[in-house]
């Protein structure tokens, strides 16, 4: 707001003529502040934020927290015995092993082993992240309400089951806008070629907000932003010789018409121009050192990789990115879990770590958010049939595993409790509106202050149940 | 002027002397809060209006919990209600320092204070607070919502205007004016009233003829004239129908999860016809709620409901059909209460209305209108079957050819029947021809013993586990025209429902499977034959049960109609008496090439268990025939006779051979006629059947009397069934009279002329068309919560004028195009009255607003003639990056076109709803997942890359600029001015001449200096390039083209 009070007393300055009906353009647009780049709505934030950043590491199709994080040995006693009616509580079950004969307990085919200097459990799966394990929090008691993939993803990007609502990325660019001129202030990466649950644009979608706010794809590729490549047959000068000849004309309809709705326009063909630049910048990896790719791994020069966007993410994070998201899929293991969730432990464990490395390296994970985490968990009893090497799990919405660090973030503790089983929560339940009030309070909002107008209503990303700050987690 | 309900005057304002006193108290208690505050004061003497001044606030900060929603109320106070907030003494009308009200939001005290002063909680202004004590003293008059009061008979409009003004609609807006202290802009020139009402009522900018024709037409009815050749035009429906696609969340994929394409092309083309052949609006929304309903429904009223079926479906794996189901009945009722109603209903799933009078009773009321059709919740997995109900629509030659076809049939059953019973008659006479034993079976086509380990009838018998299937090989596929045979043992060790025996089929219920099944369903042996569960599919379910831990033999037979009557269960040898639970197959129930079904061929039988279903757990099968054609009922005793059961009734008794068994064997096996008769009619059917396979259907509504009930849901869950409830329209609006309990009745109370909402809505949303601001801003909301109407005369007389006009949409158009309010420039003429209505709420200035991402497109197309005009059809998938669809997951892949698919009109652009095309959803399209009257413009530098970069806008680019150099070869001024006329419909000024000959200038040097540039740029699209033109010309004539398409004054409308 500040901007604007100066533009405006600097335009009263200026007196009558051209200068008098900018001002009342701009006057305009005051309620638009949102017009400027930079800006966003909460301003000051409601509180000093511990959090500038976050980098979002999505494990889409539900990661088992059983052969990860939630430790849970008497599974493997019980192996291959039903499951108790009196654990599962007659809670729904899917279509997919609701019809099963049996339900087999299945402990984890992987060794857990303590690790840091809480001795928190951590899978043989995930010796890097286990290196790194007292730098997080790691919350075992995630749970939510959805049991299949489209509503539960849904739930945790934008805090509703059901489309519409705007995403993460797109409530916080609203509230805090963009610390770049050059860069979105929300990204999305993806890792390439993974299949399985497939992503949904509504999960980085603005929603009922304003289009400007969705989240801007970054694709590995030559074209890393859709449509940032000039055409064949131009070149950056004669691209810019078009842009000055348009600027040009912007410049005589301004004084034609006066529309400060122009400069705008103007602006943005502006920025467009820089993000030719600096998109490609960014997205170019040459100047990294070696002892750096090596942090994250054989596959961080391999672009669109998890760990090449895990790099890519703390680069755009440098650059004043707000929200990265990144989602890599692959964790939907109804069946040949342990196989499956191998490959997806190596793809992801060395560079999550390594991201969290790097920033602390940096000195950027004291205001940078990190967090892992998939829609749901998955059950304690094999889907399909269980033998000695393989078997499968199941949609579990009941408890989940996830750990967020840096910005704001107590490291090295552990939250939350699941029951021996792993099936129900047994201590300090922690709900998906739970997570982004959280989310919000370390990037210095109140979540319950933070609406916007829909359908009628003060529309919030936590909803109208009231949600709980985790301060547990929280230094 | 005429009274309206927006300005009533209080009936207390005659009391004000007898409580001066009381007033002079309260108001200096209120001026000494104010004090020190700048805030500009209410007034005494200014009657304060409840929906202008009053609701607002008390909505904004009280009704959360002292409003409509019974659950939520706290001090059992509501405040919407005058009689409760009076008799609880918050108000007391007229003495503001007696009524709790102004003491509780006076109050310093943090425990008194309203609202109260917790933490995040808004607060009054000094104004508002005010304003609401000034309200109490002159008397605390509520008014209704102001849209819930019904539309005036009549709206008298002022006497304004004079001199200006071209229809009423100026009398309104000049009254307005003149208040506001305002005056009207100028007229806006000719050429820009023509490209504005052109893109208002086409999408299109004017052609450069159209441009002529207009500019040289001197009758004083050139407008009129201007606007019907528009209204005419078959543009007009798609422009339209472009807005209603928006609001219906049409899209060409269902959605959720994998986002399978979902064929519903078909209900766009009807959406554009009824546009263009100006469907009056009450039948345009009949249609589409209860087309089916209408006395003697044709096709095209079938097909308009599909707007009920185009919500968004998954045919997740695991996913459970009831929930799914129901959230797709929610959608049509938030849908239909936004659409027509301008009223927000999601919230009430769950609780009452907070500020609206909308119960959650209301919701499901409402809801239950749409729960009555026959459908499954869940689309499928494995074949792409349309979700029923669904609905042939004939193409061509089809109609006559299915008839025919069905005709033959019906002929064919008729031959057949009269040759069974001369046959009949014939075999009864000669009865010593007959068998008089059990006879032998024809010969099965598969006989598996299934020996196992456990003890069977016929040696052993095999153990099933429920989860793992035993495969029949060699065993046919059959469909809806087989004649076939199943006959096993079965011995189940437990009663649950649909515990499935057999099948040929690839995965469980909830997959929305094709193909046939055996079941035990709680003890019923139930037979079904299914294309798409429920809609389409025959099933039988025997009235006896099974026991338990019993062997039984279980026979099904099948005569090839593939209807109930041809289909038969024998328990024991012995025909069972069956209920049927459905009778309506009409397509095949295989999975066909013809219709891209996964499996094709490759669906095999299978015993005991199936993918994610509930198997014959535990239970033990026994001795497998499967046979090729039907077999007698002779045969089925016989068949159970070979087992040699002890306990068969049937064994060594003779005289089980009734003569009826014996002719009924005669007729099946060896009557030579009856088997001529039975092939004939057999080649009819499989001849129907495969016609019928290519004829497209489409997901509509289709009243169905057995439909299950409707239950108000706990929080919306639908595991959470409370009480039941049967259909009704919201209590609220109960002076508008509804009749009957169905859909049509809906239709009926929603387009009754007195129904306060309808036509207020739409009128409001037709001219946010052309205003781009709606006189209600929020279009989607009408309810408290929304924008109060900034002219409510306006619009009471827009609504008033549709309804008497008989909901005569082209009246309406004309009507606003037509007034002196839109023709006036956009330009600020006035810097001090700009000051004062920055928006144009008062509409002092014509419309300015940026075109929209299928606008923007389209012009380009036009402009380089590109544009393919054909109306209708599938949708196309013109440029876009490659590998999005990949990227996303869904293993799908972007087929892009490659001729006229590249060029249509936007509105056909392929709509994925989990990935929408990303130029359109940059130029703030919505993504379709639901119902959204309104899109929030934005400028991006995004939209800037667009124009940019994108094939589409570079190729049309090129394609332009050739044309200009054809026509005009080096006469650069004469390019210029065909390219602003084509794109801004004027010639460029002077100084904008300058700059584009510059610009020109400067490229050609460019492609002129950097030899084979030009033809890399001039490669971009599918276009063929005329090799004969100097390229570096073309390439720079095309920078310039491009450069003008993102040239603001072709992006705006002004």
């Amino acid at each position: 707001m500040t901007d604007i009070i100066q533009r405006r007393q600097w335009l009263q300055r200026s007196g009558m003529g051209f200068g008098s009906l900018a001002l009342m353009h701009m006057l305009q647009n005051e309620a638009a502040a949102a017009s400027v780049p930079t800006g966003g709505l909460i301003n000051p934030t409601h509180h000093t934020p511990k959090a500038k950043r976050v980098i979002y590491l999505f494990q889409a199709g539900g990661p088992s927290q059983l052969e990860t994080w939630d430790y849970k040995p008497m599974l493997n006693k019980l192996q291959g015995t039903p499951l108790p009616d009196s654990v599962r509580q007659g809670q729904r079950l899917t279509g997919m092993s609701g019809n099963q004969a049996i339900l087999p307990i299945a402990g984890s085919l992987f060794k857990f082993a303590k690790h840091g200097q809480n001795g928190t459990w951590v899978s043989e799966l995930m010796p890097h992240m286990a290196a790194q394990v007292d730098r997080i929090a790691l919350i075992n008691s995630m749970y939510t309400e959805a049991i299949n993939h489209d509503p539960a993803i849904t739930f945790l990007q934008t805090g509703s089951q059901v489309s519409g609502r705007p995403s993460i990325g797109s409530w916080l660019h609203y509230g805090l806008g963009s610390d770049s001129e050059n860069l979105p202030a929300f990204v999305v990466l993806i890792t390439k070629g993974k299949g399985g649950q497939p992503l949904y644009s509504r999960l980085w979608g603005s929603g009922f907000l304003p289009a400007r706010y969705q989240g801007v794809q970054f694709r590995s590729g030559k074209e890393p932003v859709l449509y940032l490549s000039n055409p064949p047959g131009t070149s950056r000068d004669s691209r810019r010789n078009m842009l000055d000849r348009l600027n040009d004309l912007h410049r005589l309809e301004q004084e034609r018409i006066g529309d400060l709705e122009l400069t705008n326009r103007i602006e943005q063909y502006e920025m467009a121009y820089r993000m030719q630049a600096s998109v490609p910048e960014v997205a170019n990896i040459s100047d990294e050192p070696q002892s750096i790719l090596d942090l994250y791994g054989p596959d961080a020069t391999k672009p669109g990789t998890f760990a090449s966007n895990c790099l890519l993410a703390r680069r755009l994070a440098e650059r004043g990115v707000r929200f990265i998201q990144l989602y890599h899929q692959g964790w939907d293991q109804h069946g040949n879990l342990p196989n499956a969730i191998k490959t997806q432990c190596r793809e992801t464990d060395q560079p999550s770590a390594a991201l969290l490395q790097d920033l602390a390296d940096r000195g950027m994970l004291d205001d940078t958010l990190v967090i892992w985490g998939g829609e749901f968990g998955r059950t304690n009893y094999s889907q399909g049939t269980l033998t000695a090497t393989n078997y499968g799990r199941d949609h579990h919405p009941r408890c989940f595993s996830m750990w967020m660090a840096g910005g704001g973030i107590r490291p090295g503790v552990r939250y939350g409790q699941t029951c021996e089983f792993g099936y129900n929560i047994a201590a300090d339940g922690v709900h998906v509106r739970d997570f982004h009030a959280t989310l919000m309070h370390l990037m210095g909002i109140d979540h319950e202050r933070f609406t916007a107008k829909f359908q009628g209503l003060d529309a919030r990303l936590t909803g109208v149940v009231p949600a709980e700050i985790i301060r547990e987690i929280i230094t | 002027m005429k009274q309206t309900p927006f300005h009533r005057t209080p009936s207390s304002e005659t009391n004000i002397g007898m409580n001066t006193f009381k007033t002079m108290a309260i108001l200096t208690l209120v001026l000494a809060f104010l004090s020190a505050t700048a805030t500009k004061s209410v007034a005494a003497d200014d009657a304060l209006s409840f929906n202008q001044d009053i609701r607002p606030i008390l909505s904004d900060f009280c009704y959360a919990c002292h409003g409509p929603d019974a659950n939520h109320r706290e001090a059992d106070l509501r405040l919407d209600i005058r009689d409760a907030a009076v008799e609880h003494g918050a108000i007391v009308p007229e003495s503001p320092d007696e009524s709790s009200l102004v003491e509780r939001i006076m109050s310093d005290d943090p425990e008194l204070a309203m609202p109260p002063h917790k933490g995040n909680n808004k607060r009054l202004s000094a104004e508002q607070k005010q304003k609401l004590a000034e309200w109490i003293r002159q008397g605390a008059v509520y008014q209704k919502h102001w849209s819930f009061e019904p539309v005036p008979q009549s709206v008298a409009f002022p006497d304004a205007g004079k001199g200006w003004a071209r229809n009423e609609i100026d009398r309104f807006v000049a009254r307005t004016l003149e208040n506001k202290r305002l005056t009207p802009n100028a007229e806006v020139d000719r050429a820009t009233w023509l490209r504005r009402v052109s893109f208002d009522l086409t999408g299109l900018p004017p052609s450069l003829e159209s441009l002529d024709l207009f500019l040289a037409d001197a009758s004083l009815q050139a407008y009129e004239k201007a606007v019907d050749r528009l209204l005419e035009s078959k543009a007009y429906g798609e422009r339209m129908a472009n807005m209603w696609l928006d609001v219906a969340r049409y899209a060409d994929t269902f959605g959720y999860q994998n986002d399978v394409a979902m064929e519903v092309w078909p209900w766009r083309d009807w959406v554009i016809g009824a546009f263009n052949a100006n469907m009056p609006y009450d039948r345009f929304i009949t249609e589409q709620i209860a087309g089916d309903m209408l006395p003697d429904a044709s096709q095209n009223q079938r097909l308009a409901t599909a707007f009920n079926r185009l919500h968004r479906q998954t045919n997740e794996g695991g996913s459970i059909p009831e929930e799914f189901r129901l959230m797709g009945i929610a959608d049509r009722t938030t849908t239909t209460g936004t659409a027509f109603l301008g009223l927000t209903f999601e919230c009430c799933q769950c609780h009452d209305h907070k500020f609206d009078p909308i119960t959650t009773r209301d919701f499901y009321r409402l809801s239950a209108y749409f729960s009555d059709i026959d459908e499954f919740g869940l689309y499928s997995h494995f074949t792409f079957a349309q979700p029923t109900p669904a609905t042939l629509l004939y193409e061509g030659e089809q109609r006559q050819q299915h008839e025919a076809a069905l005709a033959a049939v019906k002929q064919e059953e008729l031959r057949c029947a009269d040759v069974v019973a001369a046959a009949r008659k014939h075999w009864q006479q000669h009865r010593d021809a007959l068998i008089t034993e059990l006879p032998e079976m024809r010969e099965a086509v598969l006989h598996m013993p299934l020996d196992g380990e456990k003890d069977g009838v016929v040696g052993g018998a095999t153990l099933c586990d429920g989860d793992n299937e035993i495969a029949c090989d060699g065993a046919p596929e059959f469909g809806r025209t087989s004649t076939f045979s199943f006959s096993l043992w079965v011995k189940p060790a437990t009663h649950q429902p649909r515990m499935l025996v057999l099948h040929q089929s690839v995965a469980a219920e909830d997959s929305g499977f094709r193909g046939l099944q055996l079941t035990i369903d709680d003890g019923h042996p139930e037979f079904s034959m299914i294309h798409f569960w429920p809609g389409n599919a025959v099933r039988i379910q025997s009235q006896k049960t099974i026991p338990v831990d019993q062997w039984t033999q279980v026979t099904v037979t099948h005569d090839g109609s593939g209807k109930a009557a041809g289909l038969a269960l024998f328990i024991n040898g012995s025909a069972a008496q069956v209920d049927i639970e459905r009778d309506g197959l009409t397509r095949d129930c295989r999975h066909r090439q013809e219709w891209g079904d996964m499996n094709v061929g490759k669906v095999k039988l299978a015993l005991g268990a199936r993918f994610r279903d509930v198997g014959f757990r535990d239970g033990l099968v026994d001795d497998l025939h499967v046979f090729d054609v039907k077999l007698s009922g002779a045969e089925v005793a016989a068949l159970y006779d070979s087992a040699g059961r002890s306990d068969a009734a049937l064994s060594s008794d003779e005289s089980i051979i009734t003569d009826e068994l014996a002719i009924e064997h005669q007729l099946l096996t060896a009557d030579e006629s009856v088997a001529t008769a039975r092939a004939k009619l057999n080649q009819v059917r499989v001849a129907e059947d495969n016609l019928v396979t290519n004829i497209r259907q489409i997901m509509v509504m289709k009243h169905f009397d057995d439909a299950p009930p409707t239950y108000i849901l706990g929080r919306g869950e639908y595991t959470n069934k409370g009480e039941e409830v049967s259909a009704g329209t919201p209590e609220f609006l109960s002076t508008i009279p509804t009749d009957g309990r169905d859909r049509l009745a809906l239709a009926r109370w929603i387009t009754h002329p007195d129904n306060p909402l309808t036509s207020r809505v739409i009128a409001n949303r037709m001219w946010h068309l052309f205003f781009g601001r709606g006189i209600v801003v929020t279009l989607e909301d009408f309810g408290s919560q929304g924008s109060p109407p900034s002219h409510p005369e306006l619009l009471d007389y827009l609504a008033r004028s549709l309804i008497d006009d008989h909901w005569d949409l082209h009246a309406l158009c004309r009507r606003i195009v037509l007034s002196a309010t839109y023709r006036q420039t956009s330009t600020v003429e006035d810097a001090d009255a700009y000051q004062r209505d920055p928006q144009n709420v008062w509409l002092s200035r014509g419309p300015r607003h940026r075109l929209s991402a299928e606008q923007l497109r389209d012009a380009a197309l036009l402009a380089s003639g590109l544009l393919v005009p054909t109306i209708g059809g599938p949708s196309v998938m013109p440029y876009q990056p490659e590998g999005l669809w990949e990227e996303a997951g869904t293993g799908k892949h972007y087929h892009q076109a490659t001729g006229d698919g590249l060029y249509r009109r936007s509105m056909y652009t392929f709509w994925k709803r989990t990935a929408p095309p990303p130029s359109m959803l940059t130029f703030d399209a919505t993504s379709r997942e639901s119902c959204t009257p309104r899109r929030e413009l934005t400028t991006t530098p995004l939209q800037a890359l667009v124009f940019l970069n994108d094939p589409q806008y570079i190729e049309a680019s090129r394609v332009l600029a050739g044309k200009h150099l054809s026509s005009h070869g080096y006469q650069l001024e004469a390019r210029w001015d065909e390219l602003f006329r084509r794109l801004i419909s004027r010639s460029p000024t002077d100084q904008e001449r300058e700059v584009v000959g510059r610009l020109y200038a400067e490229q050609l040097r460019y492609y002129q200096e950097n030899e084979g540039q030009a033809a890399e740029f001039l490669k971009v699209g599918t276009q063929p390039i005329d090799d004969k033109i100097n390229q570096a010309d073309l390439a720079a004539t095309a920078v310039v083209v491009q450069t003008i398409i993102a040239y603001d004054e072709t992006i705006m409308l002004r």
